[in-house]
């Protein structure tokens, strides 16, 4: 599904230049649970932004789903990103003046569906995330818990290929945190490819590999026994 | 493009901002409210001036006698011109078709009285064409005719103020005036729309006064209209043409200024139209200027507003929002704010110029209105206006980095 050959990114600020990811050989197959983690400085976060095509590669190959990434155009970057990808972000970023479903069907509207489907669309992945009586709500009227569950509807709404959470428990309480963790892991379950990036290590031991980075390279991937999630019984 | 989800989208975001998007469309309302204000105050002064000239006719000549100031055939310089009858019987027969009216005038002061009423007024010695000229409006009876100036009938026309202060509340019309100890049957009483100075004098024909004072045919100046038809520069060739041929006729050095007076009304109503067109452009200038402070500042409030939701563009772009969307996004609720807000000034500078207009009927200053074509234009303004404004900031937005914008805080 992913497939990348010696990745090399630098920032340049002024006259500096930052070597921020030092040839990273990296694939995913279809239907894998990645923990991708790494103290701050790591790369992580660059390496992921690349991953999502929010920023763009200095040297190396990046392969997705057989479709190669590389000198994309804003408008082409746009459609890939509408097409292969779900985003499932730390801050959830929901937009605050649209209802639950709204915010879901919101790359629906980017990819041309008509009004209606795109709100049986939406309604159908809200019910699926456990939130079929909230789907009229505001943001600010739903919890963190419910919010990022919003968030992994609004990731799943175009089917993408590969779902990318950047810390998507980072902002929440442990019991929520297992909540959302359970539903990735069903999502997962149902054969979608996901990376999370998190610095936690009981997160990263609910996915099936963990994938270590370190000043800018891969020190260490293994595959590991997956924990589930046993959500707490209330 | 003018699809209903992008409409909501538009609506969503106006209506989620409602204290900033009504201090943006403030700027641009009162931008032009002020246009319009200004084009119907230029409006105002142009039906005023109009009005001014409509006293007299708008293609009026009046030509004044002077004295030479240049020796010239034989005469000495100083000698004062003076024309008769003749003149005015030259120019009809030599200008046939360029003229339309054209009468002597010549005005005289008299005591007049009735019955114990005493008052002094201005006679004017005229003919019949006059009443043509000066645009004199008869209430009651009749003006002087042709048979008056043939049979040189002692015969009046007074003004309507003469008429209230010596006759009171008798009908003047067929009553007996004493001018200057001389009796004259008041045939018609007149009024003026230009002013009330004018309802202060008579008109007598011009044989009969000439006959009893001093029994001659001299005339102090000539009136006379050009033919309707021509356009200002016929108009004023013709009165050119006119002053040569009179000059030669009275023995005039061409050169001397001094001499022959002319008042062409079409040289001065092209310099009145002159002045207010100057004026249009003036106001339409500043009012431009006003506008552009208008959309400055909502390029410079859009331009916060994109800084406000960067995050949120930064989710859109995330999620598949192509640079064209977001441009999209952002000018069309540019145009739709300065469009909205623009007719809200429009329409209350309307208002209050459909308020103010009856009430407002000064001198210089009438009916101010706004037209057709200014509502059109503003219209036009503000759309393309909208899009000036809207332009920087949405550029700003589509090169907005979604990585910038979703970085954690």
């Amino acid at each position: 599904m992913i497939e990348i050959k010696d990745l090399h990114k630098s920032y340049h600020m002024g006259s500096n230049s930052l070597h921020v990811l030092k040839g990273i050989n990296f694939s995913v197959k279809e239907g894998e649970l990645v923990a991708i983690m790494g103290s701050s400085g790591s790369g992580k976060s660059t390496f992921l932004n690349i991953l999502g095509m929010l920023d763009n590669l200095d040297e190396g190959e990046y392969l997705l789903d057989g479709v190669a990434i590389k000198n994309l155009n804003e408008t082409k970057a746009a459609n890939y990103r509408n097409k292969f990808l779900g985003f499932i972000f730390q801050s959830f970023n929901l937009i605050n003046y649209k209802s639950a479903w709204e915010n879901v069907a919101l790359p629906l509207y980017y990819q041309g569906v008509n009004r209606k489907i795109r709100k049986e669309t939406a309604i159908k992945h809200l019910e699926s995330v456990g939130l079929g009586p909230w789907v009229n709500h505001l943001p600010s009227e739903l919890s963190g818990g419910q919010k990022q569950r919003v968030a992994i509807a609004r990731a799943l709404a175009a089917d993408p290929k590969v779902m990318l959470a950047d810390e998507p428990t980072g902002a929440l309480d442990s019991k929520t945190s297992h909540e959302v963790m359970d539903l990735i892991q069903k999502i997962n379950d149902e054969g979608k490819t996901i990376l999370v990036v998190t610095h936690e290590d009981d997160i990263a031991h609910m996915c099936k590999r963990i994938v270590h980075l370190k000043d800018g390279v891969i020190v260490q991937d293994t595959v590991v026994d997956q924990v589930r999630v046993t959500p707490y019984v209330q | 493009m003018f699809n209903r989800d992008l409409w909501a989208e538009i609506f969503h975001s106006i209506k989620s901002n409602k204290l900033r998007t009504f201090l943006t469309g403030f700027s641009v309302a009162w931008g032009i409210f002020i246009l319009v204000l200004l084009l119907a105050s230029v409006d105002g002064m142009k039906n005023g001036f109009t009005k001014q000239f409509n006293d007299d006719a708008t293609n009026s000549i009046f030509i004044y006698p002077g004295t030479t100031t240049k020796p010239y055939g034989g005469f000495e310089a100083g000698r004062r011109i003076q024309f008769d009858n003749d003149d005015i019987d030259f120019i009809r027969r030599s200008f046939e078709g360029y003229y339309e009216y054209i009468t002597p005038r010549f005005t005289k002061s008299v005591t007049a009285s009735f019955g114990s009423e005493t008052g002094t007024y201005s006679v004017r010695s005229v003919n019949p064409d006059h009443q043509k000229i000066e645009r004199t409006v008869i209430d009651k009876g009749r003006y002087i005719n042709d048979a008056d100036i043939r049979n040189t009938l002692k015969v009046v026309v007074i003004g309507k103020v003469v008429a209230d202060e010596l006759f009171k509340d008798v009908d003047p019309v067929g009553q007996n005036i004493i001018l200057n100890k001389l009796s004259y049957r008041v045939i018609g009483v007149f009024s003026d729309d230009g002013n009330e100075r004018e309802e202060r004098n008579m008109y007598a024909p011009v044989s009969t006064i000439q006959r009893l004072y001093g029994n001659t045919r001299n005339i102090d100046q000539i009136a006379l209209t050009y033919n309707p038809e021509f356009n200002f520069a016929e108009a004023i060739n013709f009165s050119d043409n006119l002053e040569v041929v009179l000059k030669r006729r009275l023995i005039i050095d061409p050169e001397d200024q001094g001499a022959l007076y002319f008042n062409n009304y079409a040289e001065q109503f092209s310099n009145v139209s002159n002045f207010t067109t100057m004026l249009s452009v003036i106001s339409i200038g500043i009012g431009m200027l006003i506008l552009i402070a208008g959309i400055v500042g909502i390029g410079n409030i859009l331009v916060f507003i994109i800084k406000e939701r960067t995050k949120e563009i930064g989710v859109r772009k995330a999620l598949g929002a192509k640079p064209m969307d977001v441009i999209q996004l952002v000018l069309f609720e540019s145009v739709f704010i300065t469009s909205i807000s623009g007719f809200v000034g429009m329409l209350f500078a309307m208002g209050l110029v459909a308020l103010i207009s009856p009430i407002v009927d000064a001198p210089a200053f009438s009916n101010p209105s706004v037209d057709g074509i200014t509502v059109v234009t503003c219209t036009i303004v503000l759309v393309i206006a909208g899009v000036f404004a809207g332009l920087i900031p949405a550029i700003k937005a589509a090169n907005v980095k979604p990585i910038v914008a979703l970085r954690a805080d």
